[in-house]
């Protein structure tokens, strides 16, 4: 029994040796900015000066129109664009799990390619595809689909379309890689039966591909919308930072703005840091509790 | 073979990092933006420079814009001064942010013992703070009008009859008749920034901040000025583009008659060969019925600066004092390379009698001796006081002059009325 104890304690003392060095990382690097910002909540804190406000930044920030028309333009990207983009990447897998037999490698590669493709790189690059005198207007205008050219990056509609089309773009793939490992986890002998029984195509997908990817589709969703909720260097880089008139200016973009292009003021923008880490945990428990439900 | 190889060349970096641990007290960090006018600049000062002192080693490191820069140099800043360069540039319209936000963190060159009598007045107001002034100003801003002399003559005009002083009426006359004999717009603006109402404004001497740094937009140019933009906007003549890029390829493609520009673009718009005898540059048009306003304005320059606790002080203000401020023949020879070289105008009086500013330049219309003319109109450039929230303002008053063009907004004070809202905002004390 003695014996036993000293063991463990000699298991426990090697297993603290062995998680030391990612817990050592995980103070320096998570813990401590977490706590150290704490504090920064409460200071009015602009470059080198910095004073006790108490929840003043909180107070400044219920006032800050630009702030909740940022914050709405994440919500409006999300509710439209995630759902288009998880449809469309499930789509995509099951045409390439079910339907393509030759050539299913390099039709992965094609729609995974744009996931690894530089941030900067792809906005600056559908930027100049899609200025007013771009290529996507001068093919549309020389095909007849248009009579004057769409200001893609000028209309705050318009703006707000590019964005989702750029993201559904740089995304689908990622996800669609997602669904893809979770339909080899299918076992065929289910859809077997199912034709057996006469089941057609459709009522497959919804009574058996459907519910079991579930915990893929959770997935993507929870982390594309936490995604979403952080955009940056799409508006910053394709719409011009967040133009047209802030049309689509995101939160993210708009503390990055607040902390290094209009002020210095890191106090502020920490505080909207944690409203937005807060908004992205609440979304993530909703959308766990609501999809995730059956499979407790 | 390949041994002998990898020997040598551990050598050789075992060596070169041994130099460059010794050479360090002699060396001189630089942070700058541009290969292609500033990070050029600051090539050629080094070069003069070290036929002075040939053991200093002056290093540029390049950045991708001017706001990498600027992030770079706040975090280093947070960090207590850990990792600043010894001299880096700042645009002029966001050094008194820094000096307000940083206070301490710049050397005074003044006390250095430059002497900024010699450089242009409104270059000096922006770094200056009290007694102490921070800085060394580099490039002029000073603007003119560009327009295609051949699109002129397309239209049926003599380009020659519109080389002089005119109001922005008389120029949004002529964008009409060019207009409706060759339906191009006349002149090409980014519709995403307030560049294009600054400058008309500027030029009346008109001011958005009081001298306690206030927002004060009683100003009696500032309405004129955006009245103007609106009804050219209006009648078709201005062609909006969506950042610079877009603008760039919008003038150089010839999409556009014209822009309104400064000094520092002439490099851009030579870039496309084929538009050479071309172009010519027209004084600032100047805003009607405002008391005081002159055919001269401003827009951009920069300045660079020494850091208190830069790693190697004493050496960048030596560097900077005796090529960017000094009457010794090779230095004003430096100022005069740069302006042929890429268009860096300077702003050190003394440099302005190079023979570059009055030498032929075959590229514009009929020769124009174009930095000659930007030279002068300098002169009469009404200062700008940018204060600490320059910045925030623009962005506000950019978003809200886009409102205007799609017509949510109809009148200047509108305007005026929604970007103060959204600034308030931003700012909130």
């Amino acid at each position: 029994m003695r014996s036993r104890g000293a063991f463990e304690r000699y298991l426990n003392r090697s297993g603290w040796i062995f998680v030391a060095p990612a817990v050592a990382l995980f103070a320096v690097f998570m813990a401590y900015p977490i706590l150290s910002s704490l504090y920064l909540v409460t200071r009015k804190w602009k470059g080198l000066t910095d004073s006790f406000i108490g929840l003043g930044n909180f107070v400044r920030m219920f006032k800050d129109s630009l702030f909740w028309d940022s914050l709405g333009h994440n919500f409006i990207l999300m509710v439209v664009q995630v759902p288009v983009m998880i449809a469309l990447s499930l789509l995509f897998a099951v045409i390439l799990h079910h339907g393509v037999r030759k050539f299913r490698g390099a039709f992965r590669l094609i729609l995974f390619l744009p996931a690894i493709t530089s941030l900067v790189a792809y906005s600056i690059l559908f930027r100049i595809l899609l200025q007013t005198n771009g290529l996507a207007n001068n093919i549309m205008l020389d095909a007849g689909l248009l009579t004057q050219p769409i200001a893609w990056l000028n209309d705050p509609f318009w703006a707000n379309v590019t964005i989702m089309v750029a993201l559904t773009w740089r995304w689908t793939g990622y996800n669609m890689i997602f669904f893809l490992v979770g339909l080899q986890n299918i076992d065929p002998e289910i859809y077997e039966a199912a034709e057996v029984d006469g089941a057609p195509k459709v009522m497959q997908f919804f009574r058996i591909t459907l519910p079991l990817l579930l915990p893929v589709i959770l997935f993507s969703l929870v982390t594309s919308t936490s995604g979403m909720l952080q955009l940056f260097d799409e508006p910053n880089i394709l719409t011009n930072q967040g133009g047209p008139a802030n049309a689509t200016m995101t939160a993210a973009l708009y503390i990055y703005r607040q902390a290094f292009v209009l002020s210095s003021d890191f106090g502020y923008a920490t505080s909207m840091s944690y409203v937005i880490v807060l908004l992205a945990g609440v979304l993530a428990i909703i959308q766990i509790r609501v999809l995730g439900g059956r499979n407790k | 073979m390949k041994r002998t190889i990898s020997f040598v060349l551990t050598v050789a970096l075992l060596l070169s990092t041994a130099a460059v641990g010794f050479a360090a007290p002699s060396k001189v960090t630089v942070w700058c933006w541009d290969p292609n006018f500033n990070g050029y600049a600051m090539k050629q000062a080094a070069l003069v420079y070290n036929k002075m002192k040939p053991d200093v080693t002056i290093d540029i490191v390049d950045f991708p814009n001017s706001d990498a820069v600027m992030q770079k140099m706040q975090a280093a800043m947070q960090a207590g001064g850990a990792g600043l360069p010894d001299v880096a540039l700042v645009q002029d319209f966001q050094i008194e942010q820094l000096i307000e936000n940083y206070p301490g963190v710049l050397a005074d060159m003044k006390a250095a013992g430059v002497d900024f009598t010699q450089f242009a007045t409104y270059k000096v107001g922006p770094m200056t703070q009290g007694s102490k002034i921070y800085g060394i100003p580099f490039d002029s801003g000073s603007t003119g009008l560009f327009l295609r002399a051949d699109y002129l003559k397309q239209a049926g005009l003599d380009p020659a009859k519109y080389q002089k002083n005119m109001t922005w009426t008389e120029v949004t006359a002529l964008g009409k008749i060019v207009k409706a004999k060759i339906n191009k717009p006349l002149i090409a603006f980014d519709s995403t920034d307030w560049t294009f109402v600054r400058m008309m404004a500027q030029s009346a001497g008109a001011q958005w901040f009081n001298t306690s740094g206030k927002l004060d937009l009683t100003n009696a140019a500032i309405r004129p000025a955006i009245a103007t933009l609106k009804s050219m906007y209006d009648a078709g003549i201005l062609y909006p583009t969506e950042g610079w890029n877009n603008w760039v390829s919008a003038f150089n493609n010839g999409d556009a008659g014209g822009l309104m520009s400064a000094v520092w673009i002439v490099g851009t718009i030579k870039s496309q060969p084929t538009n050479a005898g071309k172009w010519m540059v027209v004084p600032t048009p100047s805003l009607d019925g405002v008391k005081g306003a002159q055919n001269a304005s401003n827009w951009g320059g920069s300045s660079w600066y020494v850091f208190d606790k830069a790693p190697n002080k004493a050496g960048a203000i030596d560097f900077m004092k005796s090529v960017w401020a000094s009457k010794d023949a090779a230095a004003l020879g430096f100022y005069n390379t740069i302006l042929k070289g890429a268009g860096a105008m300077g702003t050190y009086l003394p440099s302005g009698k190079g023979s570059n500013y009055t030498a032929a330049d075959e590229f514009f219309y009929n020769k124009q001796a174009v930095f000659g003319d930007f030279a002068k109109w300098m002169a009469n450039v009404p200062a700008l006081r940018y204060t600490a929230n320059y910045n925030a303002w623009g962005s506000a008053i950019s978003a809200s002059l886009a409102k205007m063009y799609k017509g949510e907004l109809k009148t200047p004070d509108d305007v005026l009325k929604d970007a103060t809202t959204v600034y308030e905002q931003t700012i909130s004390q």
